[in-house]
């Protein structure tokens, strides 16, 4: 009974002298942590929509690089995975059916911004990416890369999920 | 329906639940909850972070390899619809269930084996190394009450009054 009552008294003595001698390293860690934690925040941006000025890669064989959105034709806030785009174009090969500073439609088929799906969960992708249309919605190359999401055909796209690798 | 697993901890993500991630390559990553995307965006790696089954499996805390997890695999071909298959199916699912949790039980048990008796050493170490803080070593000459108490069988009540002498010089 005394040799129970003695062993608890010296392991409450004990776990307060450590944690008086640990205290400041302890406190080093979790301001260390703090600081971690900040500038993974500024590492990992928030993503939004895609609006005015947004570039984005261009994910077919048209000719073009990069286009520069200038109105999304859906949406206050600006388009979203799926939608349609008005956008100019800021770099193309040589000799491609798109030339530079053309004016151009085209799917959002990669968004960094996540979008909720059907049953609920979220999808988002690595970068912004777009495959360019005529008005009337058929895809101006005849390629496309990268992953595409399935809702496309619910958005009337059959032709770009076709040409498409990989579905995600 | 497909139920998912999470690509960090690797628990089950019903339909409806999580955010899937494609990289650029089209490789999926599906997370069961914001925690989990979370750490994957501050690049942690799985099996160094503590609570996930990863972890648990790297370090030996987890059964590992068992022939009821073989059953849980994914399968990439959809099994033909057959009425009496599916009876059986779900009349074999609790009892390989129980199997599962049975020898989980044992596997735990194995790993705890040694812990009790490590448990008492090392509380029997803390116990004479800081007795000197509960009570002064000139004082526990006096009184070796405080002390533990020896296993000694000793027949013989004179020997033992002897035996207690020598312990306190």
């Amino acid at each position: 009974m005394a040799a129970s009552f003695a062993s608890r008294c010296s392991r409450v003595s004990r776990s307060l002298f450590g944690g008086l001698s640990n205290n400041s390293p302890g406190l080093f860690t979790t301001s260390h942590e703090m600081t971690c934690s900040n500038s993974f925040s500024q590492l990992q941006q928030q993503r939004t929509f895609i609006q005015m000025r947004t570039v984005l890669k261009v994910a077919d064989n048209s000719g073009a690089k990069k286009v520069m959105c200038i109105q999304a034709l859906k949406g206050k806030k600006g388009a979203r995975l799926g939608d349609t785009i008005v956008a100019s174009v800021k770099e193309a090969h040589p000799n491609g059916k798109v030339k530079k500073g053309k004016v151009v439609y085209g799917v959002v088929v990669r968004a960094a911004m996540q979008r909720g799906r059907c049953d609920g969960s979220e999808v988002k992708f690595d970068d912004n990416a777009v495959v360019l249309v005529d008005k009337q919605g058929q895809p101006i190359g005849t390629r496309v890369f990268g992953p595409v999401p399935h809702e496309l055909r619910q958005k009337k796209h059959v032709k770009i999920l076709t040409l498409a690798g990989h579905i995600a | 329906m497909r139920l998912e697993k999470c690509w960090f901890c690797s628990s089950t993500v019903y339909p409806g639940h999580g955010i899937q991630f494609v990289r650029n390559d089209a490789k999926i990553f599906r997370f069961c909850r914001s925690k989990c995307h979370k750490n994957f965006k501050m690049k942690r790696n799985p099996r160094k972070v503590k609570w996930t089954k990863a972890y648990r499996r790297v370090h030996g805390k987890d059964m590992t390899q068992d022939s009821t997890f073989e059953f849980e695999r994914k399968r990439n071909r959809p099994e033909r619809y057959d009425r009496n298959l599916a009876e059986n199916v779900l009349k074999a699912i609790p009892k390989i269930e129980k199997i599962r949790v049975t020898r989980e039980e044992r596997h735990h048990k194995n790993r705890m084996k040694g812990k009790k008796r490590k448990i008492q050493k090392e509380a029997t170490r803390e116990l004479e190394q800081g007795i000197s803080l509960v009570k002064a070593p000139l004082a526990l000459q006096k009184d070796p009450s405080l002390t533990l108490p020896q296993k000694i069988k000793v027949s013989v009540s004179q020997q033992q009054s002897e035996d207690n002498n020598a312990m306190e010089e």
